[in-house]
């Protein structure tokens, strides 16, 4: 059954890819070959998101969007398959949002606290969204762990762009980034997967002084979570 | 042999034995039959003990991090004379030099557990709870103590978590020790501000 006849493309796959800056003119978001297709992996994230991903099925999928079964089986041969590319459509997706709401900044700091404020917004509207992609990812074998270190490297390479971004940017060891992303995680991880909800964004004065300490020290650090408050 | 005695040392057999099997063959492949085999422990005494698979997990899981949590924590003490930073790093030294030489565990409690279902996640999240309070001493060391943010641990903790897993997952569990320097910064950063933390990493990369 044509698995993968059509071309996926997914807006991000080259549009992310290219990290440390943040382009003005993000590309149209076009993220999905077909809206039914598009509808799928909606609906796959929302599935494996309430339910967890070892219990989500393809059934539940069509149930939620109600599709008949060849519809599903048209697009993917099963669902391993269908949440490897609906977790990378909603990683893309988020990737979109982060990079429209930095366009308009011109620092690292202004492009960091939008791009992430913008995240946290879609986590508190979707929480279960956030599940899936930050929670289940774990239960979703290999390939879907890859394609997670992959995400995370491409936010890696932003944050560490602070290196070059400012006058006066201290040049902490190259672990430093990694850290921040993997705190950052953790926290959400924590809170995703405890159903603490609601009031994702308020992480954000945290996140910025996290990420910005390394690279700008204590007092700027402190400045720019003040700022986050407001 | 007090009776007591007899089933105290059944039931650490039986703990110990899921974990070996779990961690040769995965969770999922591990059956009660493998672990009373293994363990040399009736079934009826298991199901007495446990009930089923998944409880005898949790407990075993349990203590591997009740003594995780003990050697770390040992070492943490040992250093009690040094400045918090270099306690951090003791413990951490003995956290990744336990995680190396039982490598097989070591996987099975940092990486498989978290494909293992939602009580086994809770598990390990309050697992890795339990390293906070070594963490939270950072806040009177720090001259920014009043500033930290209240997620300052857990960001830490999370740090060096994922570093650790993604060394196990890449299969360099047994080499854990090489990236010490790396989880030293990576937990002191949040607390102590670049400078002060990569000033330890150096110290412990210099092994002095």
């Amino acid at each position: 059954m044509g698995k993968q006849a059509a071309p996926e493309v997914q807006a991000g796959a080259e549009g992310t890819a290219a990290t440390g800056n943040v382009s003005p003119q993000a590309p149209a978001l076009r993220l999905v070959s077909s809206p039914k297709r598009q509808k799928i992996l909606e609906g796959m994230l929302e599935v494996v998101g309430t339910n967890g991903y070892d219990a989500a099925s393809v059934r539940m999928v069509l149930d939620l969007t109600g599709l008949y079964r060849q519809a599903f089986y048209d697009e993917f041969a099963d669902k391993d398959a269908c949440y490897l590319e609906a977790f990378d459509f909603g990683v893309t997706r988020l990737e979109a949002v982060a990079r429209a709401a930095a366009a308009a900044e011109e620092s690292w700091q202004g492009q960091l606290r939008a791009g992430l404020a913008a995240v946290l917004a879609v986590l508190d509207a979707e929480p279960e969204v956030g599940r899936a992609l930050i929670v289940e990812v774990h239960a979703a074998g290999q390939e879907a762990l890859q394609r997670r270190s992959q995400a995370m490297k491409r936010i890696t390479d932003f944050i560490d762009s602070a290196r070059h971004a400012s006058n006066g940017a201290g040049s902490p060891p190259p672990i430093a980034a990694e850290g921040i992303v993997a705190g950052m995680h953790a926290v959400l991880h924590a809170r995703l997967a405890t159903g603490e909800e609601g009031g994702f964004r308020k992480l954000l004065p945290e996140f910025m002084y996290f990420a910005v300490l390394p690279y700008f020290g204590a007092g700027m650090a402190s400045a720019e979570m003040q700022a986050a408050k407001a | 042999m007090p009776r007591a005695y007899l089933v105290r040392s059944q039931r650490e057999r039986l703990l110990e034995a899921m974990l070996r099997v779990a961690a040769a063959k995965g969770y999922e492949a591990t059956t009660v039959t493998d672990v009373i085999e293994v363990a040399g422990v009736s079934r009826e005494a298991f199901e007495e003990m446990f009930g089923d698979k998944p409880t005898c997990f949790l407990e075993a899981y349990d203590a591997v991090f009740d003594v995780l949590v003990a050697h770390v924590t040992a070492a943490f003490e040992s250093a009690a004379s040094e400045p918090w930073p270099e306690r951090i790093a003791a413990g951490l030294d003995a956290l990744v030099g336990l995680l190396a030489t039982e490598a097989d565990i070591a996987r099975l409690s940092m990486v498989e557990v978290t494909a293992a279902g939602d009580d086994a996640r809770a598990r390990y999240r309050a697992a890795l709870a339990r390293f906070t309070p070594f963490l939270e001493e950072g806040r009177e060391y720090s001259n920014q103590g009043e500033e930290l943010p209240a997620d300052t641990a857990r960001f830490a903790i999370g740090g060096a978590t994922s570093m650790i897993f993604d060394e196990i997952r890449a299969g360099r569990g047994p080499e854990l020790q090489r990236i010490l320097p790396d989880l030293v910064f990576a937990v002191l950063m949040p607390y102590l501000g670049p400078e002060e933390a990569e000033s330890e990493m150096r110290r412990v990369t210099r092994g002095t």
